[in-house]
């Protein structure tokens, strides 16, 4: 591949990844709208949103580290999208693979952790400790379930994961194949999406949106444009996993769709659960069904 | 260019307000239907939020007590700016019912710029949407710039402040120190009431840590 072609690549695939996610979002609010017999917010609201708020004219930052966190959140997606291969780019993914892109995942909390440490503000800090909490929990079962299809495609390669199953027909998606670890995949979902069963670190009554709560401005921007990436990031990876990936942006947009869709309508329906009882059903039923079901692949 | 960036940057905060509702009187219950179904204040871009750092708009519903008034006055120079505040029922007007009550604030504009009055005994959510719409088009036509009439006329503000609460009133924010970072420093900014202030004020220090 030509360099040119590469670096056209890496820059056009995190833009492509903002603006699908933007469109994820207005889904998220028009789903939620609709569910309670609202009409929902117009089709730019996420765009608005997010100009208005890199457009306030005083910015309180609470120092260095708070700045950086804000970075380090959105950077850790933007480099995940290089990662994730989509139709016609590829990026980086066959360097770096399922591994890599699990550990970026991780990072986008890590960075929102020391910049709400920095804001000392205590309801911040409640709320970024149930969000390790929460990422300890549903990252173990992940681990098993990104285990398991790799070990069933026999390569760590996204690219040849989605291969092998296109190759194979519909037949032989992931969901066909490994219909437990899918369902281990979708629980894992809705915890790394932090949506409402799971919900809780953004406690809006409680602890005034947790991790949220010194930020305003810019880097409450910068959070909605992590939300953005996160969901992408989320759906396209899992269709990657279990639907077959894509040939064409449309399957890809109605596939990452429909995934988003399944979470995002469960936690209109449904109230939360406490922290304990969040991290004891994290580690019991998805770890039990992706056990078995790499039970089941090996 | 930097006109057209300015009016791209006024048509988004128009159509993107988040709304901070300082619930203090009976105003608030006609707040609930103004957000859910029957009058989905959504579709106009307008969310609540639970934070004064993140919101937009301070809306104060009903009578402020004295008591209160600290509280508000602190949410209200917590929050970014533009921000924009709305005085729903007539006792931010002008007292209302609670004309002759000793505890009672009367005005609320004479403790901060008030933007948008929205008058009733209580308002009817049509009237809240109404108002919403009205500053909507303020915003957008770039009129709605009343929060640097804080930095600009502070030493008015911080009087009446003190004429109530008492000569020894500080809030942690710094409004002098953001007004001249900000390049919002004008005529009202210092006088006797803040002169004042800094002979009474003590800086801020981090709370002592004990288990």
């Amino acid at each position: 591949m030509m360099l040119s072609e590469l670096l056209l690549e890496l820059v056009l695939m995190p833009l492509v990844a903002f603006l699908v996610g933007l469109m994820m979002v207005l889904w998220m609010r028009r789903l939620g709208a609709r569910i309670q017999r609202r009409v929902g917010p117009p089709l730019l609201q996420p765009l608005y949103d997010v100009i208005k708020l890199f457009g306030k004219e005083t910015q309180i930052s609470h120092g260095i580290l708070h700045d950086i966190g804000i970075v380090m959140a959105m950077g850790g997606y933007i480099a995940a999208e290089t990662l994730l291969p989509v139709p016609g780019m590829d990026g980086i993914a066959a360097y770096g693979g399922i591994i890599t892109l699990t550990y970026l995942m991780m990072i986008p909390s890590l960075g929102l952790a020391l910049g709400v440490g920095q804001c000392a503000n205590p309801n911040g800090s409640i709320g970024i400790s149930r969000a390790l909490t929460a990422m300890l929990a549903y990252d173990i079962p992940f681990v098993i379930v990104v285990f398991g299809v790799a070990y069933h495609a026999g390569s760590a390669n996204l690219i040849e994961i989605i291969d092998a199953q296109q190759q194979a027909g519909v037949r032989g998606w992931g969901i066909f194949e490994m219909p437990l670890l899918a369902i281990a995949g979708l629980i894992t979902l809705q915890g790394s999406l932090g949506k409402q069963p799971f919900e809780v670190y953004v406690a809006p009554a409680e602890i005034a949106t947790g991790p949220m709560v010194e930020m305003g401005g810019k880097y409450l921007g910068g959070l909605f444009v992590m939300q953005a990436f996160q969901f992408y990031t989320t759906a396209v990876l899992y269709t990657a996993l279990f639907l077959g990936g894509a040939e064409s942006w449309t399957a890809l947009l109605l596939k990452s769709f429909l995934v988003l869709t399944i979470p995002l309508s469960l936690a209109y329906l449904f109230p939360r659960y406490r922290i304990e009882d969040l991290v004891r059903l994290l580690w019991k039923w998805p770890v039990m069904i992706g056990l078995l079901g790499v039970a089941f692949v090996l | 260019m930097s006109r057209v960036f300015d009016e791209l940057t006024n048509f988004a905060r128009a159509r993107s307000l988040f709304i901070l509702h300082y619930c203090t009187g009976c105003g608030a219950i006609e707040l609930p239907p103004v957000m859910t179904s029957r009058f989905d204040m959504e579709r106009l871009g307008v969310s609540p939020m639970v934070t004064p750092r993140q919101a937009d708009i301070l809306l104060v519903t009903g009578y402020v007590s004295i008591k209160t008034l600290k509280r508000v006055m602190l949410t209200y120079e917590q929050m970014g700016s533009p921000k924009y505040v709305i005085g729903i029922c007539s006792c931010t007007v002008n007292g209302g019912m609670y004309w002759q009550s000793y505890a009672t604030a009367k005005r609320l504009d004479e403790y901060m710029p008030v933007d948008l009055y929205i008058a009733g005994c209580m308002p009817r959510p049509e009237a809240v949407i109404s108002g919403l719409r009205e500053l909507m088009k303020k915003i957008e036509q770039g009129e709605a710039n009343s929060w640097k009439e804080y930095y600009r006329n502070y030493d008015y503000y911080l009087g009446n402040q003190q004429h109530l609460f008492g000569d020894q009133w500080q809030t942690p924010v710094d409004v002098i120190g953001e007004a001249e970072h900000y390049g919002l420093v004008g005529d009202g900014t210092r006088g006797e009431h803040t002169a004042l202030l800094e002979q009474v004020q003590h800086p801020l220090k981090p709370l002592e840590m004990r288990l």
